[in-house]
């Protein structure tokens, strides 16, 4: 164990002479947040509404229930809705930038719906507002399940002979307008939404602890580059205690980074991070898992620069992947489902989750995290056990 | 293992792929004694060493160290090395000290004992007065002898330099190979490799010639050079008739063989100390007129031409 803390100290006197890694760790991340919350944060935060234009050209049941569910998302300050007449007058003030994103129920959707025939929603989006048009896209698409539901019970109670012929229409359109289950999850999404400050702040976090966690596996090839490599093994000291101290090393400095970055985004951008014991949990599960899969990638490399492409690829990709940067798999299902693979999606989840919440209900997605850690790690020992080899 | 052997290599054998880099190397080092290995550069010395210090496992053979088995994950032989790697091995951003006081808590030397110890070794080496600075400014001399401080700081019964003075000036060379001299007259023993032919001369009380993973031979230089057949080797440089010169010179008792080349006489001769005077009188008399005459004794390079076949330097 003294092995393990000398080697874990002496990388971390290292890495704080390395003004590098200030930078990288700290100084970055926070101009980033800075930067981006300025541009980008008023459309992530739940303070703004999204404007939407909306054509109510079927003035039937399936439109008042649309026109429920618009009003919810209206009271619950997510959404600042315009009537329009029609579709063109709709297109035209989304093309004038008036409104992000336009939802047009064409004449006679609530009689396709009963008549069980399809029917179709337009949703006009601006690719000048390409988040509202996809938000706007995910509202519509909740609701066009929920009206499928409502007309799939209707079917299905008509067919068990518990409701008449001539009791059909007026059972779907109840269906159809019922308050879709879409509003009550819309308040739930407006609730667990972080601030434009508190999500670029936690993204960019993460993202570039993705340079400094990675730093134990490079930092071994660098001690082999550097001739230093046969002195340690040489040592009498287990062969793993160099990994694990360089191991250490790492989470100690990445853990040390996140630290600063919490209290500083909080101060300078005003970031909201929530129940700091629930945000410390996240963060010590998120380091272990980034350490752990950064390490694994930079173990299959032969050099240390070899290995800090590598994980500068990885941690990029990840980033984007699991919205570091930008909320990338919102209203996409198979990105959303890709964004499950990274510790970011994870980790800013859990974040939402927490605002929300309280501190258990983080658990789910800490663990989730140390899963992935742990499942790294197994892929990574082999490869990094070569790295200690002489 | 005899119990006067501080280190004991039987019957080392090393692949990497198709090369045997090793090949049935066996030698021991006895307290207080300088081993040298010398040989040309891929000759196998590195990765003797290595095996030596547990840093390679050997395909066959044992190694151990006073006594104990030395393998990849044996730690308690590991306290009684000193390894000096053949590339540097310190850390340029941490100072002297810092570098020296890492190392020693690497073997177990903690509080007022690693503090004494680093500032005996920094004195040692010559470092006193920069051990605060970070390794990355010092000279290459001076980061060649803060190598060799790392090594020593645990007080090693064998401490092992893997050609130590590659790259190095010849002032820096020379206080390296005086700090060994000094090791070695202090009781520690000494696992030395070089192709520097003179080093090994000068510090090694026993040499193995190795070549191609092959220990060809090895004992003292002496033993070596008779070993061989070894002759002083008579050079005689003037004008007149060279070959009646040469003649003149079989002639002589104690000289084995003579004949011109390269515009000389060049006569392999027994003990030619004493046969020189001799030698001058009759080539005077076969109507030579000398002006140059010179002596060379056989070394190394003679020992390892005639083992291998070729220049150490080759």
């Amino acid at each position: 164990m003294n092995a393990v803390l000398t080697i874990a100290a002496k990388d971390i006197r290292q890495r704080l002479r390395d003004r590098s890694v200030f930078i990288i760790a700290i100084l970055a991340p926070l101009a980033l947040a800075f930067v981006f919350n300025l541009v980008f944060g008023g459309v992530l935060g739940g303070n703004v509404q999204l404007s939407v234009g909306v054509v109510d050209a079927d003035e039937g049941p399936v439109s008042d229930g649309f026109a429920g569910l618009v009003d919810s998302l209206e009271a619950a300050g997510l959404l600042d809705p315009t009537s329009y007449p029609d579709a063109a007058a709709a297109r035209a003030a989304v093309d004038d930038e008036d409104v992000g994103a336009a939802f047009v129920l064409p004449e006679g959707l609530s009689a396709r719906v009963r008549s069980g025939q399809s029917a179709t929603m337009e949703v006009i989006g601006n690719v000048d507002a390409s988040t509202t048009a996809a938000i706007a896209s995910a509202i519509a698409e909740r609701f066009a399940a929920s009206v499928r539901i409502g007309a799939l019970s209707a079917a299905t109670a008509l067919g068990a002979g518990v409701l008449a012929p001539d009791e059909l229409e007026a059972a779907a359109a109840e269906a159809g307008m019922a308050p879709p289950p879409v509003a009550v999850t819309a308040v739930e999404t407006d609730t667990r939404q972080l601030t434009g400050s508190t999500y670029y702040s936690a993204g960019l976090a993460i993202f570039f602890i993705f340079f400094i966690a990675g730093l134990a596996i490079t930092s071994m090839l660098g001690e082999r580059s550097g001739g230093t490599l046969p002195r340690l093994i040489a040592a009498p000291i287990p062969r793993y205690a160099v990994l694990a101290g360089k191991a250490l090393a790492s989470i100690l400095v990445s853990l040390g980074a996140m630290a600063v970055l919490v209290i500083g985004t909080t101060l300078l951008i005003g970031a909201d991070w929530g129940n700091p014991f629930g945000v410390a949990i996240l963060v010590v599960c998120a380091v272990l898992a980034v350490t752990a899969i950064m390490n694994a990638i930079g173990s299959f490399a032969r050099s240390a620069e070899q290995g800090a492409n590598l994980q500068s690829v990885v941690g990029i990709v990840m980033a984007m992947l699991g919205g570091s940067f930008i909320p990338i798999s919102l209203g996409n299902p198979v990105l959303a489902a890709v964004a499950r693979l990274t510790p970011n999606a994870w980790f800013l989840d859990g974040l939402a989750e927490l605002q929300a919440g309280n501190v258990a209900d983080v658990l789910p997605y800490a663990g989730v995290l140390l899963l992935m850690a742990v499942v790294w790690t197994a892929i990574g020992l082999p490869f990094m056990r070569r790295a200690v080899a002489a | 293992m005899a119990s006067d052997r501080i280190l004991d290599a039987v019957g080392l054998r090393k692949r990497f792929g198709d090369r045997e880099a090793v090949n049935d190397v066996s030698f021991h080092v006895a307290p207080g004694e300088t081993y040298g290995l010398l040989g040309p550069n891929g000759a196998g010395k590195t990765t003797t060493i290595s095996i030596v210090t547990g840093l390679l496992a050997a395909d066959a053979g044992t190694v151990a160290v006073a006594g104990q088995p030395m393998t990849p994950t044996a730690l308690a032989p590991r306290r009684d090395v000193g390894l000096v790697p053949q590339d540097l091995a310190i850390y340029p951003d941490l100072s002297a000290r810092e570098n020296l006081k890492f190392f020693g808590r690497l073997y177990g030397l903690s509080g007022g004992t690693l503090e004494a110890r680093a500032a005996e070794v920094l004195d040692v080496i010559g470092l006193a007065d920069r051990a605060r600075d970070r390794a990355k400014t010092y000279s290459g001399g001076m980061k060649r002898r803060l190598n060799i401080g790392i090594a020593l700081l645990h007080r090693p019964k064998l401490l092992i330099l893997d050609e130590p003075t590659v790259g190095v000036d010849p002032q820096s060379r020379n206080a390296i190979l005086e700090a060994v001299e000094r090791l070695s007259g202090a009781g520690t023993a000494v696992l030395y490799t070089t192709h520097y032919m003179e080093e090994a001369e000068r510090l090694c009380d026993r040499i193995g010639i190795i070549d191609q993973g092959r220990l060809m031979a090895e004992g003292t230089k002496g033993e070596l050079v008779r070993g061989i057949g070894g002759r002083d080797q008579l050079t005689v440089r003037g004008t007149g008739s060279l070959e009646a010169g040469a003649a003149a010179l079989r002639a002589l008792p104690g000289v084995e063989s003579a004949g011109v080349a390269d515009g000389t006489i060049q006569a392999a001769v027994v003990n030619a100390g004493q046969v020189l005077p001799q030698a001058l009188a009759v080539l005077t008399e076969a109507g030579l007129s000398v002006t140059a005459a010179n002596v060379e004794e056989p070394g190394l390079e003679h020992v390892f031409l005639a083992l291998t076949g070729k220049a150490l330097r080759d």
